[in-house]
């Protein structure tokens, strides 16, 4: 950086030793050339090919189900390995100890190996915002012991011959099924196993102690003595839930609304050249102005902040409907994600290593802000926010003997 | 690529796949849209700021300037202020680079928008192509709007035209001064700080300088340092007790307006029985 504001004509002559020291031929020109290093690499990078995905309504009230591979956002997860699903800890925010709240899934299939035929990878969150500040402090934490996130990304895969699809594609009319059977889910919230069954009614099922006692206060201690009463004649809650399942009501309230997501290549947004005609009434003072405006562009270039959001802002302009940035390079030169803000930004060395197989992992997609908005979120202070969840993933895709395989997020805030 | 859609068959071929014909059809209607126009007028909002502002909860910038708010987005400028904000070009520069293969040549773009009416900010942007560097220092020139006051040089008749008073600012060594001056003398200054006047929408203003003009670059941070200063001078209208006002986020928050707490004792009240 400048130090102070020497006209250009003593810098010429000058030669400040900057910061970082190993720019032997720094001259004057270079403190304008010197911001450039931040651009370049944005510019030389657009050649990725990135894939885009925006949110919908869902077409029908099957299109999302399970045996359909949805990639949706909101609603109820439709879990791809519906028996062993994650359980434990892992389905609670490690901060607050709520059970964490689905906010969307991706349908990422890997066509090179055998065993990412179907591939599916999960996000969910804490919808606390005090829990996701106190999740950036957490993200940092590399040390032995886990940190506690309240952002958490599941993984599962599977091949084509399974137990739980058949090999052929599914037919998108209504009338494909699950084989086999399912785990049944909390009444609640729709999203994570229901072990817990109440026991006046047996056929409400609960993932926590917690959603038990909010479906309980806002309507179940009413309509549990009905069930009660009317299951004692027949056979109540079937083996494995289809109907229910059909059905996707949940009890709670709070979940975000159920969106299709919708994939489209970044590269059918690209604009033509665009009308140069703002090229005609520009140059207004072509008179010598040359020194003010050398000077006057590294003062007003921005601070940092501004220049990302800026540069963020049109490279989203494109298409600015997107709520999902996906680009993943496993092994071909990892790929970077779209950093919003210029703070609060994961460099490639720091990103931690894959927990199962000790690989490498890489950037897989982001998650942008748009989604608030579609999900309708309130704007108070202490509403949920953030400038963008980028989600690593392990680059080999390893196979390991949890099905569903925690992947790593990292939440960026607008500061 | 035609072969990675053959061996999925009919399946989805989700993110990650590439390009593909039949999976295009089924999945969406096509995005393109027929023209530019729809595309620009279409915002979605990225910031919690931006969404208040198009829910149309804050009706103008003055109220984000208030609360010391960083505007991140620039469509919030242009929502607020509306279409009488001009941006104009005053420079493209070609800047080189020295490479292995010769030199690398962008351009740096120099965009000061304004309303005349109060609004003035400045951007500066280097991209490879011209009309890229255009675009993103419009942007850059609107995240960075500042308000400016005007006040009267004696009879108050008409519009505010000059400076409330004799504000100064100083940025290095140069100091600018800006004195109030009678209608009809318009704006007595240097070229380039009478450009950015120009755009504040002061009409008539004196100026007097002290340090290294020379350097331009502070000489019109300096002015800009004077313009900001013209909102904190305390003048005798400010003089009434002011009362503090809520945040944006604060002051449309439903959350305040029901009791929350009471709706989960009494669950006699609540009949929310979902099937």
């Amino acid at each position: 950086m400048l130090a102070g504001g020497d006209s250009l004509e003593d810098l010429k002559g000058l030669h400040i030793s900057s910061l970082d020291g190993e720019k032997e031929q720094q001259n004057a020109d270079d403190d304008l050339n010197g911001y450039e290093d931040a651009d370049d690499e944005y510019d030389d990078k657009e050649l990725e090919f990135v894939t885009l995905g925006f949110v919908e309504e869902p077409k029908s009230r099957w299109a999302l189900l399970r045996q359909l591979f949805p990639s949706k956002a909101g609603g109820v997860p439709a879990w791809l390995d519906p028996i062993n699903l994650p359980s434990g800890n892992s389905c609670l925010c490690d901060i607050c100890g709520e059970p964490l709240q689905f906010l969307l899934q991706v349908y990422a299939p890997i066509s090179e190996k055998e065993f990412t035929f179907h591939r599916m990878l999960y996000v969910f969150l804490c919808p606390s915002m005090t829990c996701l500040l106190q999740d950036q402090h957490e993200q940092w934490k590399r040390g032995p012991e886990k940190p506690s996130r309240s952002v958490k990304v599941f993984r599962c895969q599977l091949s084509l011959i399974n137990s739980f699809y058949s090999s052929e594609p599914p037919r998108c009319d209504g009338s494909d099924k699950a084989l086999g059977t399912e785990a049944p889910l909390c009444t609640w919230c729709g999203a994570w196993k229901g072990d817990k069954v109440c026991s006046s009614c047996r056929s409400a099922r609960y993932c926590s102690e917690k959603h038990q006692v909010m479906h309980w206060r806002s309507g179940h201690k009413v309509e549990c003595a009905q069930i009660a009463v009317s299951s004692l004649s027949y056979e109540p809650s079937l083996p494995n839930g289809a109907s229910l399942v059909n059905m996707r009501k949940v009890a709670s309230k709070s979940i975000w609304p159920e969106f299709a997501i919708i994939i489209e290549d970044e590269c059918e947004f690209d604009r033509e050249v665009s009308n140069a005609d703002n090229h005609a009434n520009l140059l207004v003072s072509r008179e010598q102005m040359d020194e003010t405006v050398e000077s006057l562009l590294h003062n007003f270039e921005g601070n940092d902040e501004r220049k990302s959001w800026a540069t963020f802002q049109e490279c989203v302009a494109k298409a600015p409907e997107q709520v999902l940035r996906y680009c993943r390079n496993a092994g071909s030169g990892d790929s970077e994600p779209l950093w919003p803000a210029s703070s609060g930004r994961l460099s490639k060395a720091d990103i931690p290593r894959c927990g199962y197989c000790g690989g490498a992992m890489c950037f897989e997609f982001q998650i942008l802000p748009q989604l608030l908005y579609y999900f309708r979120v309130k704007n108070d202070v202490d509403s949920l926010d953030w400038a963008t969840i980028v989600v690593y993933t392990c680059a080999a895709s390893c196979e390991a003997s949890l099905a569903y395989k925690e992947e790593f997020a990292w939440v960026q805030h607008s500061s | 690529m035609a072969e990675r859609g053959g061996e999925r068959g009919r399946f989805g071929r989700g993110f990650g796949g590439r390009g593909g014909g039949g999976p295009r059809g089924d999945r969406g209607r096509g995005r393109r849209r027929p023209g530019r126009r729809e595309e620009e007028e279409k915002w979605v909002p990225v910031t919690k700021l931006g969404r208040l502002v198009k829910d149309g909860k804050i009706k103008s910038l003055e109220q984000i300037y208030l609360h010391s708010l960083p505007i991140k987005e620039h469509q919030i400028v242009d929502t607020l202020v509306g279409p009488s904000l001009k941006d104009e070009v005053m420079k493209i520069m070609p800047v080189q680079k020295q490479t292995r293969a010769g030199q690398r040549t962008r351009f740096k773009a120099f965009v000061v928008v304004g309303d005349g009416n109060g609004h003035v900010g400045l951007g500066v942007k280097c991209s490879k192509e011209v009309a890229t560097a255009i675009r993103g220092s419009i942007i850059l020139a609107k995240l960075s709007v500042i308000p400016v006051r005007r006040g009267y040089w004696g009879n108050k008749i008409g519009k505010p035209h000059t400076v409330p008073c004799k504000v100064t600012g100083k940025c290095g060594s140069v100091t600018v001064r800006m004195v109030p001056a009678p209608r009809g003398a318009g704006i007595v200054a240097a070229r380039v700080p009478k450009k950015v006047l120009q755009f504040a929408g002061i009409e008539d203003v004196f100026t007097s300088s002290r340090g290294s003009t020379k350097t331009l670059g502070n000489f019109v941070k300096a002015t800009f340092d004077c313009l900001l200063k013209t909102y904190g001078f305390l003048t005798p209208d400010f003089w009434r007790e002011n009362s503090f006002r809520k945040s944006p986020f604060q002051e449309y928050t439903d959350f305040l307006a029901k009791p929350i707490g009471k709706m989960l004792t009494l669950p006699e009240d609540t009949e929310r029985i979902e099937a």
